[in-house]
């Protein structure tokens, strides 16, 4: 199924090298290949019609020049960098597109984006900002909008065991990428933090099932290595807003510490959530796009309606996670990260904080501006920081 | 072609001595130290574009000074932003924790330090000579004595007459924007209406401080309160951010010594430790340089 | 003599004045009941979602983005903004937010209100009201004052459709259901909190009320159309809060602007404009320079007539409520349509971006106008992101050039009103030229 030659991690990295390399290859052999903005483009409904599911991301190396034209450079440079991708002409190759409200300026990109690119086909989802029932039901509505919209573009009429298979496919992903998480609970960890985003890019870029056999042939490999990272000093939970370049993780290895957990959209934020088998399937994938993924863009409370608020319960409840990860990770300290003018991870940070200093977990908080070559000074804060928890 | 390989091992009782070299954006400070943590030698040197080369000379030299070859000392610690660029150190610890420690040795009781540098300001906050949190300037140059160097040059003065000059103020200028390019663009105006000098470098000190103030105050400020790095040697400015803060602020003897000095306190922890537990000390073989360079200009 | 001449160089509507009275009594009224104990909410600005809920059960509402303006106007913002960078929130996060949290983290640790707070200060909530309109920073900011305050924290849902899906059969429908069954679980949230009941009689009153204000307020801004256009942005600013926020009472403020609407209609009959001479129609983009409105006198000296601003301030379009029975789907339609009125006639010409960036274009058409000048707020990405997509539309499909003048909603100084000023002359010859453009290609105007 995958192409020839390479497997594995080698395969991974070629991919993370040359993400669009296998997407052209389907589209040649006469696949439909769809771009997605963050993650709440459900990949069961590409799926089951058969498209190719291919995540939108930036360049960090790449100077965004195009961009500035239509978006000001006071926003989130994640986001500038990927239309600046489109605006060059990267993603010709999409059939169409789907964006979503991720955030604002996620929203604004969206339709910035349709309006300069005028993809042949494009959807909109209007991802709700709450978790509560009717916020569900909303978002389902918008899941049943976008499958009519796929149905017209293939004029196929999808059947729920259709649906439901593809739940199974990526699902079955989801699991396969715990398993390869697991592998990072060794001291040392058997797969560096690294190398696992190469994997999660390369997954963002390639069908689902091709994703899982891929998947498969790197936890094998991990397992029986004796190449994989040395023992450092420190392990590290690294949190924040997404990280689809190696450039960041890479500083942060190098200065002692190996990255064991991450809570970041390319890595466990998009794969841990699993979809609950449900007679509709559009219910169970609503509450786990909506609900289950742990983005800042939504708003949760400790208990809905609630006229009673306690601090640390509420941040229990938004950020308890994180402690079992650092748990079961065996993480000794926690690196937040963001990339400048991300207003959603903005406002979480101090509260985060809190509630890691509140269960002893020693923390930092760094921000940088999506570009390979401005990481330089964020070495001697994590260094200092390595340093400053012993 | 000479070179200077260090020969060890080190005897019990016999005479060792620890370096710390702090390369920092625009100078290069040593501090060498004896098993007391006594410090027989420092020396600081301008940085340049070839940092290798310079900081082999601002060693040597340093050791000169001392009466020391380079095998006689024990452990080098790099520190500073050009920290990587050492070869001839053991390690490289970060400047936040060589301040610390450095400072510590000479304001036991310091809870806070500033420290100003040529292009970055940090704040460090410290409990018993350990850093316990700190905080760094953003990318840009505003609030870092490369402000100064920019602006002194609007002004036709030299730094080291700044702190002098700001004394004579008469009413201090507010200089609204502490962006470089800004600044010297109001300081022109105020040039051009025949603004006295004084009025115009107090206000600039007074950028500064309320700068790094503000960014330090993160770390909820305590006495004793440090102040080192270039900068400190501005008494505008140290009175600038003594006002800003409404605390007493040390500066030490040197300020800028203190990375270098932390970083030689460091290495000798690390050795003396190393001894006491009977494991090596030197992880792999180093020399100091690889030219002929620094014997030709010193004999 | 030029005293003179520059009072008459704007002619304000004498029916702003008693509306502009009333906004500020209301809100000196709503910080002495504040400060005297009534139950005060603290709300986001919501497009009359919430607000007219919140007022039916009594509950007084201070709204601290409009407070932020008021710290900044008055030249107290720093001290907070400072004191929330120092709390370790980023600075790059929206001024309005950085005052409140650095005001709230004051309060909270003096134990009161600061004794130096702006206009009496703001009160301790009982509850914060974030909403889901328009902005990350609405429904972020006030869960993280969770380390400040007690009050617990709703959100307000508002669909955000794209352009051609809010077309889609039921896409409508659904979503107003939506925001409807949220604002009933409000209600419910609203009387556990207080232990009140909403008083739904007075629930529809205000709404009713408040649609007629903003129909009203809508027809008034309609005249503006003609030329010479008869009522400024000036004008304009200096009335929007009894609709918007809704500040004063909703029977006084729909008296005072059946006042202006006659004398904004008898303006039209007479064809007096609000500047003498005008000769540029101009679209103003965001919220103006609140410290440098004297600008404004000076342009209109050069013939500068606002005749339309930004969006998010208006009523939205008309639609008729009279067969929506229920209260809340009244308010919950009134707010949707606000956002998504647009979008049909944006789809027709390819606009995807059918709030915020598509309006001005419409409007740009139907006030027939020949500039526009923007004024994006830096800290405020909301403000800002549309407004490059505007000027290139405005630009290439209706010849209508535009100048961008960068400012901050509380950091004031960004604002260089000489360097604007300058800008201004050249954008006129900029105006002249594509006057001609327009009429080559013929254009109405």
């Amino acid at each position: 199924m995958t192409a020839k030659g390479k497997k594995g991690f080698a395969r991974a990295k070629e991919l993370y090298q040359d993400r669009s390399q296998r997407a052209k290859e389907l589209k040649a052999e006469g696949k439909k290949v769809m771009g997605y903005f963050c993650l709440y483009p459900v990949l069961e409904l590409f799926t089951a019609f058969d498209i190719v599911p291919y995540r939108i991301l930036g360049d960090m190396g790449e100077p965004i020049t195009k961009a500035d034209s239509c978006l000001p450079t006071i926003v989130c440079p994640f986001i500038r960098s990927a239309l600046d991708l489109g605006l060059k002409g990267k993603y010709d190759f999409f059939d169409g597109v789907v964006m979503c409200h991720s955030c604002e300026v996620g929203e604004k990109a969206a339709h910035i984006w349709r309006i300069y690119m005028d993809p042949s086909y494009y959807h909109f989802l209007d991802t709700p900002h709450t978790v509560h029932e009717p916020a569900q039901q909303q978002f389902k509505g918008q899941l049943e909008d976008f499958q009519k919209t796929l149905e017209a573009l293939t004029g196929k009429k999808l059947s729920a065991g259709k649906l439901k298979d593809a739940v199974d496919i990526c699902n079955q992903q989801r699991v396969l990428v715990r398993e390869l998480y697991d592998l990072r609970k060794s001291d040392p960890p058997l797969i560096s933090g690294t190398e696992i985003i190469e994997v999660m890019v390369a997954l963002m870029s390639i069908p689902v099932n091709e994703g899982n056999a891929l998947l498969k042939q790197i936890i094998d490999e991990a397992r029986g290595r004796t190449d994989g990272p040395q023992k450092k000093p420190h392990r590290l939970l690294l949190w924040g807003t997404v990280i689809d370049n190696t450039a960041l993780v890479e500083m942060i290895e190098n200065a002692g510490a190996n990255v064991v957990m991450d809570d970041t959209c390319v890595g466990s934020r998009a794969y841990f959530p699993m979809v609950e088998p449900t007679e509709n399937p559009l219910d169970g994938l609503s509450r786990r796009y909506l609900v289950d993924i742990k983005c800042p863009r939504t708003f949760r409370e400790a208990v809905y309606g609630d006229p009673k608020k306690h601090y640390i319960k509420d941040l229990e409840h938004r950020f308890g996670y994180l402690k079992d990860y650092a748990r079961e990770w065996n993480a000794d300290g926690v690196i937040l990260q963001s990339v400048r003018y991300c207003d959603i991870h903005g406002y979480d940070t101090p509260g985060l904080s809190d509630y890691l200093n509140h269960i002893g977990l020693p923390n930092i908080y760094i921000e940088h501006d999506y570009s390979e070559g401005a990481l330089a000074p964020l070495r001697t804060r994590v260094q200092g920081f390595l340093e400053l928890i012993g | 072609m000479h070179e200077v390989f260090r020969d060890h091992p080190i005897r019990e009782g016999s005479l060792i001595y620890f370096a710390g070299i702090d390369l920092g954006s625009t100078m290069t400070k040593v501090v060498i130290v004896d098993r007391d943590g006594k410090t027989l030698s420092s020396l600081v040197g301008p940085t340049g574009a070839e940092h290798r080369r310079l900081a082999n000379k601002v060693m040597a030299d340093a050791l000169m000074r001392a009466d020391l070859s380079f095998d006689q000392v024990s452990y080098v610690v790099a520190t500073g932003y050009g920290r990587i660029n050492i070869p001839f150190a053991d390690r490289q610890i970060t400047e936040l924790t060589c301040h610390a420690k450095g400072i510590s040795s000479l304001f036991p009781g310091v809870r806070t330090a500033i420290d100003i540098g040529g292009q970055d300001a940090k704040g460090l906050k410290i409990r018993n000579g350990k850093l316990i949190d700190f905080v760094m300037n953003d990318r840009c140059a505003a609030g870092t004595g490369r402000f100064l160097d920019v602006l002194v040059g609007t002004l036709g003065l030299r730094i080291d007459e700044l702190g002098e000059i700001s004394l004579r103020a008469t009413h201090k200028l507010p200089i609204s924007s502490t962006c470089t390019v800004f600044a010297q663009m109001e300081i022109m105006a105020w040039l051009s209406q025949g603004t006295p000098l004084p009025d115009i470098v107090a206000g600039l000190h007074d950028a500064i401080a309320n700068r790094v103030g503000k960014m330090v105050k993160k770390l909820k400020i305590e006495p004793e309160v440090v102040f080192t790095g270039g900068v400190a040697k501005n008494i505008g400015v140290v009175n600038a951010l003594q006002e800003y803060l409404g605390l007493k602020v040390s500066v030490p003897a040197e300020p800028l010594l203190t990375g270098a000095l932390g970083a030689a306190l460091l290495g000798k922890e690390l050795t003396l430790k190393a001894m006491a537990e009977g494991k090596p000390i030197h992880e792999k073989e180093l020399r100091l340089a690889e030219s002929t360079f620094f014997h030709t200009e010193n004999h | 003599m030029s005293e003179e001449k520059k009072k008459k160089a704007m002619n304000r509507l004498k029916t702003m004045y008693p509306l502009r009275a009333n906004i500020d009594q209301a809100y000196e009224r709503s910080v002495e009941a504040t400060k005297a104990g009534k139950p005060t909410a603290w709300s986001m600005v919501n497009w009359w979602e919430a607000d007219p809920i919140l007022k039916a059960m009594d509950i007084e509402i201070v709204y601290p983005e409009n407070y932020g303006a008021v710290c900044a106007a008055i030249g107290s913002a720093q001290k907070y903004l400072d004191r929330s960078d120092a709390e370790g929130f980023p600075t790059h996060m929206c001024g309005y937010a950085r005052n409140c949290i650095g005001y709230t983290a004051e309060m909270t640790e003096l134990g009161h209100i600061p004794s130096d707070a702006p206009m009496g200060g703001m009160s301790n909530p009982i509850l914060l009201l974030s909403s889901g309109a328009l902005c990350d920073a609405r429904i972020k900011w006030f869960q993280s004052l969770g380390r400040y305050l007690d009050a617990p924290v709703w959100t307000v849902e508002l669909p955000h459709p794209g352009v051609e899906e809010s077309q889609m059969p039921g896409v409508r429908e659904k979503s107003i259901q939506f925001m409807v069954k949220e604002l009933r679980e409000l209600v419910a949230f609203l009387e556990r909190l207080t232990g009140r009941k909403m008083d739904w009689a007075k629930l529809e009153e205000i709404t009713d009320d408040l649609i007629e204000i903003n129909r009203i307020w809508y027809e008034i801004n309609e005249f503006r159309k003609v030329r010479p256009c008869p009522m400024h942005s000036r004008d304009f600013w200096s009335c929007m809060n009894a609709s918007l926020y809704p500040a004063g009472d909703p029977k006084v403020s729909l008296k005072l602007y059946r006042d202006m609407y006659d004398e904004v209609k008898d303006r039209v009959a007479n064809k007096i404009g609000a500047v003498e001479n005008e000769k540029y129609r101009m679209v103003f983009g965001e919220l103006p320079p609140w410290h440098a409105l004297k600008i404004f006198d000076e342009l209109a000296e050069r013939g500068w007539n606002f005749v339309v601003e930004s969006w998010a301030y208006h009523a939205p379009k008309p639609i008729d409520y009279a067969k929506i029975s229920d209260p809340l789907e009244r308010v919950a339609t009134q707010t949707y349509q606000w956002l998504t009125g647009y979008f049909p006639d944006a789809l027709k010409e390819k606009e995807y971006m059918g709030y915020f960036a598509y309006p001005y274009l419409e409007w740009a058409r139907t006030y027939q106008c020949d500039g526009a000048l923007f004024h994006p707020l830096l800290t405020c990405r909301t403000a800002t992101n549309h407004l490059i997509l505007a000027q290139d539309r405005l630009l290439n499909k209706l010849h209508v050039p535009s100048l961008i003048a960068e400012g901050d909603i509380v950091d004031l100084k960004l604002f260089d009103y000489a360097d604007t000023m300058r800008k201004a002359v050249v954008l006129e010859e900029m105006m002249d030229h594509y006057k001609k453009v327009r009429q080559e290609e013929g254009f109405e105007w």
